[in-house]
């Protein structure tokens, strides 16, 4: 919340004058006139002795404000970058991806719900190492759940047929593709991904290797704690986050993955966690169960943009 | 004889009515069919996550933006422009140009049931219309116009410069903006709650909390429909009231109980009739003139292809009809069953 006085040697309209017709009105900085009547400004310019000069500040104003947001695009324009950047990403899981038409959406937030042990970590394990063949990733482990050694066996039985020295290559390549920070709470996510934003913007005008998927596993360890009371900011953090989460997928052309486990409900059902308030953040939500005693996964659709819920499959890890 | 003139009457009230229709006709679109909407309105439409909502705001967008005839084809549309204000961040541009592209081979096919089943079989006649469709296509989508908003400071932001991005894209395209959707309006509100209101200098600085943003929103909107006039759609999700869903709020109210066993009944009992929570402030309640529930049912209804599609549930709470309509979600766009 800048003042406005540090907007006049920029716009050098924007004078000591300006500035105290405003402040007698009550406002000191461009976020200021977001909530307040610009018109009635005007007609109070009017009355005064230099309502010319005072009126041209408050359309240098709008046109200060109409920088703040994003910019307006058109049908063919969104659908131009849809179709050249935000591809799928395979997970490697067939029956998942097959469910998914082709993988994780690059610009939205895939949520993964489900109890416990019934092989969340072993979805993103097996789609990081997927993902790391050609793209880097970032893994935001809450739990030290990450496990090299566990990707090293995905990407062992899926080079079954290579030789020694090219599965090495393979693995060197995966592994210095996935960077992993541990992070306990929430304001350390907070840290790692406006960090993650400023490096990707830099990135943006230098090119080198981008990343391209983020995991969060699990993002209901970082936000259940804040959460519950009558207190309103557990809330508003777990929002924010979700925001920065899905700007981050769209501006960046990420996929993010979170990772969310279940509550228990009514009559001895389950639902997943964080609330209601959780359900409309992500863009497409998946369950996912384990078949007692085996490997066998079962995914189903929770809500998904084009896919109806319900919609299941199973698969093999 | 000047007095006399200045009571020659200009048109007739059929002339007048005749004007005002085709200028600013009735839309009826399906899920909100009973109630016939025009501009100046603003409809809210109010239901749990998932229930179609964005869904109904893109049937909304379609019509809107797909011409009245075009080519000898009618397709039934507005031809103007339709904007739409994306809070929620999760619009998916390929699911609305499926919807756009399923629209158009309907309505130059002839029959919905038809292009179902021959999707797949008339590749050759795919391959013929194809530059004929892709000419109306590109032109229906250069009439949707999308913004994203990531806060509040952002929304306002669009609010404040709309005024002057409307004029703009009327001399672009020649024809004015008819809908704005605003998907969805509580996006917002807990970020908004949970920044609070430091009051710096005194009372005489208004700061961006949940209050001051709504205040300024209405205003905002009210101005704009005063100059450019629009049916305005915004989406709510909100969390169903005892009268539909016993879960979250029996659970609630349990844990009440053991903390204040006297006010738990006058609680139940006063809930038992409203049909959803409300968070907007009343600022936001006072200008909405039309409100519709949606929410999903357990019933499934079998497409013919055995594929299961979720059924949704529309009624009207405000006007108040007592009338449940019964809806899906087909590649087509909304359909309603009953």
């Amino acid at each position: 919340m800048a003042p406005l006085k540090n907007l006049e040697t920029e716009y050098p309209i924007i004078d000591s004058n300006f500035q105290n017709f405003c402040a007698s009105h009550g406002i000191f900085s461009v976020e200021d006139f977001l909530i307040h009547d610009l018109y009635m400004l005007a007609a109070f310019a009017e009355q005064n002795v230099s309502s010319e000069r005072l009126k041209e500040g408050i359309t240098q104003i709008l046109s200060i404000i109409d920088d703040m947001h994003q910019p307006w695009l058109n049908g063919m324009e969104l659908l131009e970058d849809a179709k050249r950047n935000k591809h799928f990403l395979p997970t490697g899981i067939q029956g998942v991806d097959l469910l998914l038409g082709g993988g994780i959406r690059v610009g939205q937030l895939t949520e993964l719900v489900g109890p416990s042990a019934s092989g969340k970590t072993q979805v993103c394990l097996q789609t990081a190492s997927n993902v790391a063949r050609n793209y880097m990733m970032l893994y935001l482990d809450t739990g030290n759940s990450f496990s090299p050694q566990r990707i090293a066996y995905f990407l062992g039985k899926t080079n079954e047929l290579a030789s020694a020295q090219a599965k090495n290559q393979i693995l060197q390549k995966v592994m210095s593709n996935i960077l992993c920070h541990s992070v306990f709470d929430i304001f350390a996510m907070f840290d790692v991904l406006h960090q993650l934003e400023s490096n990707l913007r830099c990135q943006e005008r230098g090119g080198g290797c981008r990343i391209r998927l983020l995991i969060v596993d699990s993002i209901s360890l970082l936000i259940a704690p804040v959460l519950g009371g009558t207190s309103t900011r557990g809330r508003a953090l777990m929002a924010s986050a979700g925001y920065l989460l899905k700007k981050l997928a769209h501006q960046h052309n990420l996929a993010v993955l979170v990772i969310n486990h279940t509550v228990g409900s009514e009559g001895g059902t389950s639902k997943p966690a964080l609330g209601d308030s959780w359900k409309s953040i992500p863009h497409s939500r998946l369950l996912l169960s384990c078949d007692r005693g085996s490997n066998v996964y079962n995914v189903s659709i929770l809500k998904h943009p084009s896919m109806a819920s319900g919609k299941a499959a199973r698969f093999v890890i | 004889m000047g007095s006399k003139a200045w009571l020659v009457e200009d048109e007739s009230a059929r002339e007048m009515l005749d004007r005002v229709l085709t200028e600013r006709p009735f839309l009826l679109l399906p899920p909100l069919h009973r109630v016939p909407l025009r501009v100046g309105n603003i409809v809210e439409i109010v239901g749990p996550s998932p229930s179609a909502k964005t869904h109904i705001l893109i049937q909304a967008a379609i019509t809107c933006i797909l011409p009245r005839q075009w080519k000898g084809v009618n397709y039934g549309g507005l031809g103007h422009l339709a904007m739409f204000l994306d809070l929620d961040c999760r619009f998916d541009i390929s699911r609305f140009s499926d919807l756009l592209n399923h629209r158009i081979m309907e309505a130059a096919n002839g029959s919905s049931s038809e292009v179902d089943c021959q999707i797949k079989e008339s590749e050759a006649q795919n391959a013929t219309t194809k530059p004929y469709n892709e000419e109306l296509f590109a032109s229906c989508m250069r009439r949707f116009l999308y913004i994203r908003c990531y806060d509040s400071s952002e929304f306002l932001a669009t609010l404040k410069t709309l005024h002057y991005r409307l004029q703009k894209e009327r001399e672009t395209h020649g024809v004015n903006v008819h809908v704005l959707l605003i998907d969805s309006i509580g996006a917002f509100h807990w970020i908004d709650r949970g920044s609070s209101s430091f009051s710096l200098e005194g009372d005489t600085r208004k700061s961006l909390h949940l209050q001051s943003v709504t205040e300024t929103v209405v205003q905002e909107i009210r101005k704009l429909l005063l100059v450019h006039p629009m049916l305005v759609m915004a989406t709510k999700a909100a969390v169903l009231g005892n009268r539909y869903s016993m879960n979250d709020s029996k659970r609630n109210y349990r844990t009440w109980s053991a903390k204040d066993n006297l006010h738990s009944r006058n609680v139940t009992s006063s809930d038992q009739q409203v049909p959803y929570r409300e968070y907007m402030p009343a600022v936001w309640q006072s200008l909405i003139t039309h409100r519709i529930l949606v929410r999903t049912t357990d019933a499934d209804f079998v497409n013919g292809e055995h594929q299961n599609v979720s059924t949704y549930l529309s009624e009207w709470l405000l006007p108040p009809l007592n009338s449940v309509d019964k809806f899906i979600v087909r590649d087509t766009g909304v359909f309603v069953l009953s």
